[in-house]
Formats: structure tokens, C-alpha cells, sequence
């Protein structure tokens, strides 16, 4: 017999699930645990790193993941090897024996059947785990079978040319149990976006309708990352196995809302998604003084916040914004501020009588005028940093509060916004959905919460801001609410450790050394690091309440477009003038009108009153957009045309030989 | 029968204890290996009129598979009848061939046998029947010490005889070469065999005396002695020739040294010239951390291990 058909059936006998793959050993040294074991295998096995194994002895079944290997031979010392070769590396791979040499590996327990007493892994033969094996040994038997089944698929054990379904318990992944979920790894290589996506897509299919309904909020931070969900994409086969073996649809997202703030002009989106042809679901997010002032701590808490401070926001909440303000040593006429420049002009009224009233009058209405300056320098500096997420005049479109579909997505697109007005926006949004969730009244029982780049929001250094407060508090709250937050980041490491902790399930894609290196990541072996910092796009590595260790899984793209795909399919729109993006809000308000209409009746208009105008149309909706509109911006008033005043002419010099 | 343990030894001290006996622990000195005493004796040179000093060319690997049988042997004394001990041995011997680079055993038998002097033996009754037992001789009055000597030998003979039924067993299924540890003198069979060759790591009977030794022991590495025709091989005529493995400057004059022995129909200058380059070529990788790794093949130092490691 030849050596190839030998090593074959060698290989074709390992391979036989029925055949097992190895031997468990235990020495003094490296005794077998109730926690971890020791096996050998044939060099040709199958097993590697993340590896589920079982062990039969006795009576008593143990699951096990292989956490670390090891080989080595028979070579007392490398001197030996360079006597045998004679001190040539060329004849050192040509010995005519091969040594004898051993494949190790250590395995971590991931259950014991019978689970008492917890005694140390018998010495028993090991086997690769088949589909049974891997859902008794990740205890998915507990929530994947009968009528109430709360298991969602998350990906694919593969290991030996074995392929098994693995599932979250959604009871710990949405809550009530354990909620949340972070992800972690290095940018454009972890599939943090697409783990997230993927994950999502199959909670919208596989939620079970007796845990309720379920929706999700995406922030898109960076370029056009979740731009477009809504977008299906051209899966390859592999892909489609993959979706088919977890008994899920390959489909894009069908109920996807776009929110997207203005930019400066306030009529183009500060966004990536401009292209025309995905312009029904887009809408513009703006917000006014009152959903500002709500959360003005968001703004004030960065380096100043002080009691006095906060006196004087709530005063300005309760007492004058919204409403009527009488104050005859001001002025005569009642205040009714709605806007940052009514705003503006209550404070210019507040400064001139402290002005009028001369030297010693420091003190309005037992507030200094120090804190009054300061809370308008803080107020008109996020309407300016803001500007197209938030209005002078008080008109804002904000989500659907209250009327949330089962199954639908919102996403936010923040991308363009400067840093603190992306705080605003998520201290308000989160704060929002919790109210609502509180009361019940959201139109969903859950809500998912994707924030990326969570290091930004919840550092683990740095001043305690009002979003970072927030974010600890949902993720130690929100589970009980049904608000549960999905997050990630390049580096855990640099998040606050109460956000990732509280995390019930977490998510490692392809890892950085250095942060492997950190001491949150010590009970990992070091061959999980390895595998961590060597894995593949598609590959992550698992945490769940209900498994005991670490798993690998791999997961398929996606169904959606992603941001590359995305970008060249739909490129953005280029920013128009200010006449013709109305035109364009307008059309998208009603396609009836006419552009040309819309650019003849906005000509010579101020922008302020067109940008009024189009806001009060688009939050009012009418049947009739055209003539909403046209009745919103009123009468045109004509201005008076100054002629300009006649200069004195320059006197002409002979010498000059530029002159003339 | 399968391997026994320190564990199953403490049952048949219990169990010779019941029958009056005196249980012991005692492993002799070179319990685990044969026996040999030194001597000379003379050999005839058959290549060419005296010994020389033959260069063998440089290494070449074997041809074809190749197996390596060896055996291995332990005993202790477990106790005394009277002042006669009584032993229990252990032998074993494989047969591994060696497919791509790599190792494995195709044959392998153990035995597991009681020795002492027939009295001994009769005393210990039905406390060791379980076992097969082996009387040493009683034709002088009992003396431990010499009974242990007695005993050795009588392992030494037991596991040769092993060593023979295994290489049968491996010979009457393959035509492969099979390199055996000792000698070929065994077996009229092995004696005749054309793809069988012996090393011996033993120099405890040297083939010349006087100048030849001197030579005999100065091979450099890489050099074979001429073939001669061993003295001491009556069963079975062999020949034989010496071959340094290692340089033995500056460590001794028996390092790297062993004795080759081929059947007479195999020991041309061509086939011993082959042989040696073959056996040069077999020196990687070294059986280091065995003492004996100068004279050590690997694949026997691997029969060992495998052996030891089901003991």
C-alpha cells in the first residue's frame, strides 16, 4: 500500500464523526479539571482553536472548547537537531524518520451532563461535537425548542466540516434577563457594522411575536455606514447557504426611516444620502429651542455646569420659553420666545436694563449677570455649531414618537454634525425613547439603540458628561424597559467599563494586539488572542450569558448594500443653491409642484422666511403643499431699493504707470 | 496479557505474603537490559587479506520502507521463599515500519512471567498462577545474588525468543527491510535473510584483539572495518563489520561505534558499502535524550519508547 491512500483513510477515519478524534490526558502538571482538560489528537485532526468537543466516560458527558495547542516532539533540546542535521538547515526537513511529535490541546468546560456532582473531566475519548452536541454544549436546548422558543440566530459553528446553527437567548440579548450587546475590534477589518446589521436583520425575523414588538435606532456616525439598509444586495452563494442553514430570508430591511439634520443653508441635507432616488423615506431632522432647552445639561455640562447655571435654564424652561413672560422693567410688551432669536432678544432685553440701571446692578431676579451670560454664550453657541439641526424658528421634525411600527428601523444620520451636537442629538433621542418606553406609549414593546464608536460617548477617562451618564444608566436600566442598547468600538478597553460590563452578550471581531494586551483581556489564552487578532471578515468571536466560554462563529454579509456598494450605486446628490433644494423639499412634499413655481415664488424672498416656510409645510404635511406654502411665506413685501451714494472719485497721478 | 503495573505487583506481594513467603521490592541492577560479560573473540576477516579502514561514501537514505524491531525488558524481585527470590518480568517486542517519514506499529507482543527456583515457585502455589512461570536452575544451593544473575539471563533468552516471534510475525507479511537491535544470530531465519540487518550497540564482545582492535576502535566517522565472519555465531553464521556513526575524537573510542550483521549472502563490499551508507543516512534525527544516541537509530529508540510508554 502507498503512503497517500494510507494517510487518506487515516484522514477519512478522523473525519467519521462516529470515530473519535482523540484522547483526553492528565499529569500532575496538567491535570484535568472540573473547568478545563487536556487531549490529544492524530496530527491530521481537524481541531483547532474555538473547536467544541465532546468527552463520553463513565456515564458522565463533558463539553468542551478548545482554548489553546500545543505540539511539539521528542527533541530533548534544539542542539540534538543541529547534531542530526549536521549543522545544515537544508538537511534538517530530510531525516528519513519524521520525530515523533504530539498535538495537545487544552480545552475550557463548557457543561458537565450530569452537572452534580462537578467533578474533575474523566479520561475518556473525545469526539467532535455534532449539531446536537453544540446545542447541549452552549445549553441552546434551554430556549430553542417547544412553542415558546426564544433563541435568534447570531451565526455558524464551524469546525471539521461540521456546521452547526448558534442562537442568542432573546430573552438575554432584549431583555428582561440580560439586555445589551457590544462589539469590539479593529476598524474595516471587524465587521462590527455588519455584525450589527446582520444581527438585526435576523431579530426582525426571528423576535417571537409572544415577546412582543421590536424596533431598532441606528445613529450612523461615520460616512454613509448605515445609509443603506433599505437597499438589498447581490449575495454570493456562500452568503446564501449560510442565510439558508440558519433559516433566515436574505432581505434588505423593509420599513427603514432616514432622519438626517440640515446643513448650515437649511435646505440640503447634511448627509450622505441625498441620492434622488432614495428620497421617500429620507426626512430632515430639525429640532427648536424647546427640544433644545430640554436637554440645554447636554450642552452646559462639558467644562461649566454649576447649580446656578441650571437654576436659571429652568426658569428660562418654566417660566418664559412657550409662552407669554410679563416683565414691565424690561419692556412693555409681553415676551413670547419660541425661537433662538426671540431668545436672543429676551436676553438683549435682560443686559440693556441691567446696562440702564448702572453701576451695582449685577443681580436680575436673583440671577447674576454672569450666569445669564453664560447660559446665552452656551444656547447661541449649539444653535451656531448646530445650524440646520437646529432652527431659529421654533419649527422642528423630529421621529415618529408614539408611532413606531413593529419591525422598523430609524436611522439617524449624524455623521455631519459637529461632536456636541451629536450629544444633543443622542441624550435627546435616548431620553425620548425611554419616556415613551416608560409609558408605554412608543407603539413597540423593545427598542434596539445602535450607537458606534462608543469610546466617543462613554469613555473610560475623562470628564462624566451627560451622555455618558446616560448611556451608564441605560445599560444598567434599560433592560427593564425594554430600551437595549447594541454598541461598538475599536478598543472595549477605552469604554466606560459599566456600558461594556452591563453588555449581556458580547461581540469580538478581528482584534489589535495591543488591546489584546490589555488587562481586561487576561482570560483569554493566548491562542485565542491569536485566533482574535488573525480573524477573518465574517468571523467573530462570541459572548453570551448562557455559554460558558468564548465561541467563533462566522455569519454571512449582510443583505444590505454597504457603504462602498452603496455610495457607487446611489452617489450623493450635489448641494444645490437654495432655490432649487426647496424646489426639491418642495417635490418631495408633493410631486405636483413645480420646480420652476416653487424657484418664481421664492425669488427675492429672505431665506429665513423661505426656510420658515418650508418647515412649517413639512411638519403640517397639507394636501395642498403649494399653497401651504405660499400662504406660509405671506404677501411679498417689496423692499425699499436705496440708491447707492456717489463716492468721492480717486485723483489721477501722471506718474502712475499702473494708473489710468 | 496485558502490561502490569507497581499496583498489580503490591496484589501478588499480598498474595505470597498469605502463603508464608517474605514479600521484597527490590529492582536489580540492569533489570532492564541484557546481560553480556567482555571478552575477545577472534573473527576472520572475509573481505580481503586484513582489516582495513574502508570509507563508505556519503550518507544515502534507504531504500523503500523500512522497520525497525526491538524489544525491551524489566523485572523485580516481589518477594523470597526461604532465601530464594522470586521474580516478575515484563518483556515486550514491535515492530515499527516507517511509511512517509513517519513511524508506526505493525506488530507487537508481551509477555508477563514469574521466575524462581522450582521450589520457590511450588511455595508461592496458586498465589501467582494467574502468571506463566520460568524455573531457574537449582542445581546449586540457593544464593540470592547468583539467582538474580540466573534470573537476568533468563529474561535476556525470553525476550530474544519474543523478539523472534515478532520479527516472523512481521516477516511472514512483508519483504520490507527490517533492522533489528542486536544480532541476526538468533534465527537461522534472520541469519539467512537477505533484507534484514542487525546493529548492535554492545561492544562487550570485540571481534579482535592486539592492533586489529586498536584499528577496529579508531574507525573515523564515515568508515567501516572489513567484513568479517563473528566467532561467536554458531547457530547462525553472520557477517559482520564495524561502523562509526560519529566522530569519536575527543569522546571515546566506542562512541559512535556499532557492529553491522548482514546474512553471508548479503555482505559484499557493494552490499556492505550500501548498508552502512544507509545506516549513516539513518543517524538523523539523533535519539538524543537516550544516553546510547551515538549508536541509538531512531526508529529503534522509537520501538523502545512505544514499548516503554504501554508498559
Amino acid at each position: 500500500m502507498t503512503g497517500f491512500p494510507l494517510a487518506l483513510l487515516r484522514l477519512q477515519s478522523i473525519m467519521h464523526p462516529e470515530n473519535p478524534v482523540g484522547r483526553v490526558v492528565a499529569t500532575e502538571l496538567k491535570p484535568s479539571t472540573p473547568h478545563q482538560f487536556h487531549f490529544w489528537t492524530a496530527r491530521e485532526s481537524p481541531i483547532g482553536i474555538g473547536a467544541i468537543v465532546r468527552v463520553e466516560e463513565g456515564g458522565r458527558v463533558v463539553y468542551g472548547v478548545v482554548t489553546d495547542g500545543f505540539a511539539y516532539s521528542d527533541l530533548a533540546t534544539p542542539m540534538h537537531a543541529v547534531i542530526g542535521a549536521d549543522g545544515d538547515p537544508v538537511a534538517a526537513g530530510s531525516e528519513p524518520t519524521a520525530r515523533a511529535e504530539i498535538r495537545l490541546f487544552t480545552a475550557a468546560v463548557l457543561r458537565q451532563i450530569p452537572e452534580e456532582p462537578l467533578q474533575p473531566v474523566p479520561l475518556g475519548s473525545v469526539w467532535l461535537a455534532s449539531d446536537a452536541d453544540v446545542v447541549l454544549a452552549l445549553r441552546m436546548d434551554g430556549y430553542t425548542g417547544g412553542d415558546r422558543a426564544t433563541g435568534i440566530p447570531v451565526g455558524l459553528y464551524a469546525a471539521g466540516g461540521l456546521e452547526s446553527p448558534v442562537y442568542l437567548d432573546c430573552d438575554f440579548l432584549l431583555g428582561p434577563e440580560a439586555a445589551h450587546l457590544n462589539i469590539t475590534g479593529v476598524s474595516g477589518l471587524a465587521t462590527k457594522t455588519s455584525a450589527v446589521e446582520f444581527l438585526l436583520s435576523s431579530i426582525f425575523q426571528t423576535f417571537p411575536r409572544h415577546k412582543g414588538s421590536v424596533a431598532a435606532v441606528c445613529f450612523n456616525v461615520k460616512g454613509p455606514d448605515l445609509c443603506f439598509l433599505d437597499q438589498a444586495a447581490t449575495l454570493a452563494e456562500e452568503d446564501a447557504r449560510q442565510y439558508a442553514r440558519l433559516g433566515l430570508q436574505p432581505e434588505p430591511f423593509q420599513d427603514v426611516h432616514y432622519y438626517a439634520p440640515l446643513k448650515a443653508d437649511g435646505v440640503n441635507l447634511n448627509s450622505l444620502r441625498t441620492n434622488e432616488a432614495l428620497a421617500g423615506n429620507t426626512e430632515p431632522l430639525v429640532w427648536g429651542l424647546r427640544e433644545v432647552l430640554d436637554y440645554a445639561e447636554v450642552v452646559l455640562n462639558r467644562d461649566d455646569i454649576d447649580a446656578k447655571a441650571d437654576a436659571f435654564i429652568d426658569f428660562l424652561a418654566e417660566r418664559v420659553v412657550g409662552r407669554e413672560y410679563h416683565d414691565e422693567m424690561l419692556r412693555g410688551k409681553p415676551f413670547l420666545v419660541q425661537s433662538f432669536a426671540d431668545l436672543d432678544q429676551f436676553f438683549r432685553s435682560i443686559f440693556d436694563f441691567m446696562e440702564a440701571m448702572g453701576r451695582g446692578s449685577e443681580v436680575w431676579r436673583t440671577h447674576h449677570v454672569a450666569t445669564i451670560r453664560k447660559v446665552r454664550n452656551r444656547l447661541s453657541n449649539i444653535s451656531t455649531r448646530s445650524k440646520g439641526l437646529v432652527t431659529d424658528d421654533g419649527v422642528s421634525n423630529d421621529l415618529p414618537w408614539g408611532g413606531f411600527e413593529d419591525r422598523s428601523v430609524h436611522v439617524i444620520d449624524v455623521a455631519g454634525l459637529d461632536p456636541l451636537a451629536q450629544d444633543l442629538v443622542f441624550a435627546r433621542v435616548v431620553s425620548k425613547l425611554r419616556e415613551h418606553l416608560e409609558r408605554r406609549d412608543l407603539g413597540v414593546d423593545h427598542v434596539v439603540v445602535f450607537v458606534d464608536e462608543l469610546n466617543k460617548y462613554a469613555p473610560a477617562d475623562g470628564p462624566d458628561t451627560y451622555v455618558r451618564k446616560m448611556l451608564i444608566d441605560l445599560s444598567e436600566r434599560g433592560r427593564y424597559l425594554g430600551l437595549v442598547l447594541f454598541s461598538a468600538q475599536q478598543f472595549r478597553s477605552q469604554v466606560q467599563r459599566r456600558v461594556v460590563g452591563n453588555a449581556g452578550t458580547a461581540i469580538y471581531g478581528r482584534m489589535d494586539m495591543d488591546e489584546l494586551a490589555m488587562p481586561a483581556y487576561g482570560t483569554i489564552s493566548p491562542a485565542t488572542k491569536i485566533k482574535l487578532a488573525t480573524l477573518p471578515k465574517g468571523e467573530l468571536m462570541l459572548r453570551h450569558p448562557h455559554f460558558t466560554q468564548p465561541i467563533f462563529v462566522k455569519f454571512p454579509r449582510p443583505a444590505v448594500l454597504n457603504s462602498r456598494e452603496g455610495i457607487e450605486r446611489f452617489p450623493p446628490a450635489a448641494e444645490l443653491p437654495f432655490a432649487d433644494a426647496v424646489a426639491r423639499q418642495m417635490r418631495r412634499l408633493d410631486r405636483r409642484v413645480s420646480a420652476d413655481a416653487v424657484r418664481a415664488l421664492i425669488d427675492g424672498r429672505r431665506e429665513d422666511d423661505v426656510r420658515r416656510a418650508l418647515s412649517a409645510t413639512r411638519r403640517e404635511r397639507p394636501d395642498d403643499a403649494y399653497a401651504f406654502f405660499t400662504a406660509c411665506l405671506g404677501r411679498r413685501v417689496n423692499g425699499e431699493v436705496t440708491a447707492p451714494r456717489r463716492g468721492i472719485p480717486a485723483l489721477k497721478r501722471a506718474d502712475d504707470s499702473y494708473g489710468g | 496479557m496485558s502490561a502490569i503495573g507497581l499496583m498489580n505487583l503490591e496484589v501478588f506481594r499480598r498474595a505470597i505474603k498469605a502463603k508464608g513467603l517474605t514479600p521484597a521490592t527490590l529492582v536489580p541492577e540492569a533489570s532492564g537490559g541484557r546481560v553480556e560479560e567482555a571478552a575477545i573473540r577472534p573473527a576472520e576477516v572475509v573481505e580481503g587479506e586484513s582489516l582495513r579502514m574502508i570509507p563508505v561514501g556519503p550518507a544515502e537514505p534507504w531504500p523503500g520502507s523500512l522497520a525497525y524491531l526491538d524489544g525491551i525488558q524489566k523485572s523485580q524481585i516481589i518477594g523470597y521463599a526461604g532465601s530464594a527470590p522470586l521474580f516478575v518480568a515484563e518483556i515486550a517486542a514491535a515492530v515499527r515500519e516507517r511509511h512517509e517519514r513517519r513511524l508506526r506499529t505493525v506488530a507487537e507482543a508481551r509477555r508477563v512471567i514469574v521466575l524462581g527456583r522450582p521450589d520457590a515457585l511450588t511455595a508461592a502455589g496458586t498465589a501467582l498462577a494467574t502468571l506463566e512461570t520460568f524455573a531457574l536452575p537449582a542445581d546449586e544451593p540457593p544464593h540470592p545474588l547468583r539467582d538474580i544473575v540466573n534470573a537476568g539471563h533468563a529474561v535476556d533468552q525470553a525476550r530474544g525468543a519474543l523478539e523472534v516471534v515478532v520479527g516472523d510475525r512481521y516477516r511472514a507479511g512483508s519483504e520490507d527491510w527490517l533492522v533489528v537491535d542486536g544480532t541476526l544470530a538468533v534465527s537461522p531465519r534472520w541469519a539467512a535473510d537477505g533484507r534484514m540487518v542487525a546493529i548492535s550497540k554492545s561492544h562487550s564482545i570485540l571481534p579482535f584483539g592486539g592492533d586489529d582492535l586498536g584499528q577496529y576502535l579508531r574507525l573515523p566517522c564515515g568508515h567501516r572495518s572489513s567484513v568479517y565472519a563473528p566467532a561467536t555465531r554458531s547457530l547462525a553464521p553472520v557477517r559482520a563489520w564495524g561502523l562509526r556513526l560519529w566522530p569519536w575524537e575527543g569522546k571515546d573510542l566506542l562512541h559512535g561505534l556499532v557492529r553491522v550483521e548482514v546474512a553471508p549472502a548479503n555482505a559484499s563490499t557493494e552490499n556492505a558499502d550500501a548498508i552502512s551508507r544507509w545506516i549513516l543516512a539513518d543517524r538523523a534525527p539523533v535519539s538524543a535524550p537516550d544516553r546510547r544516541w551515538d549508536r541509538l537509530l531512531y526508529g529503534m529508540y522509537s520501538v523502545e519508547q512505544y514499548l516503554k510508554a504501554r508498559a
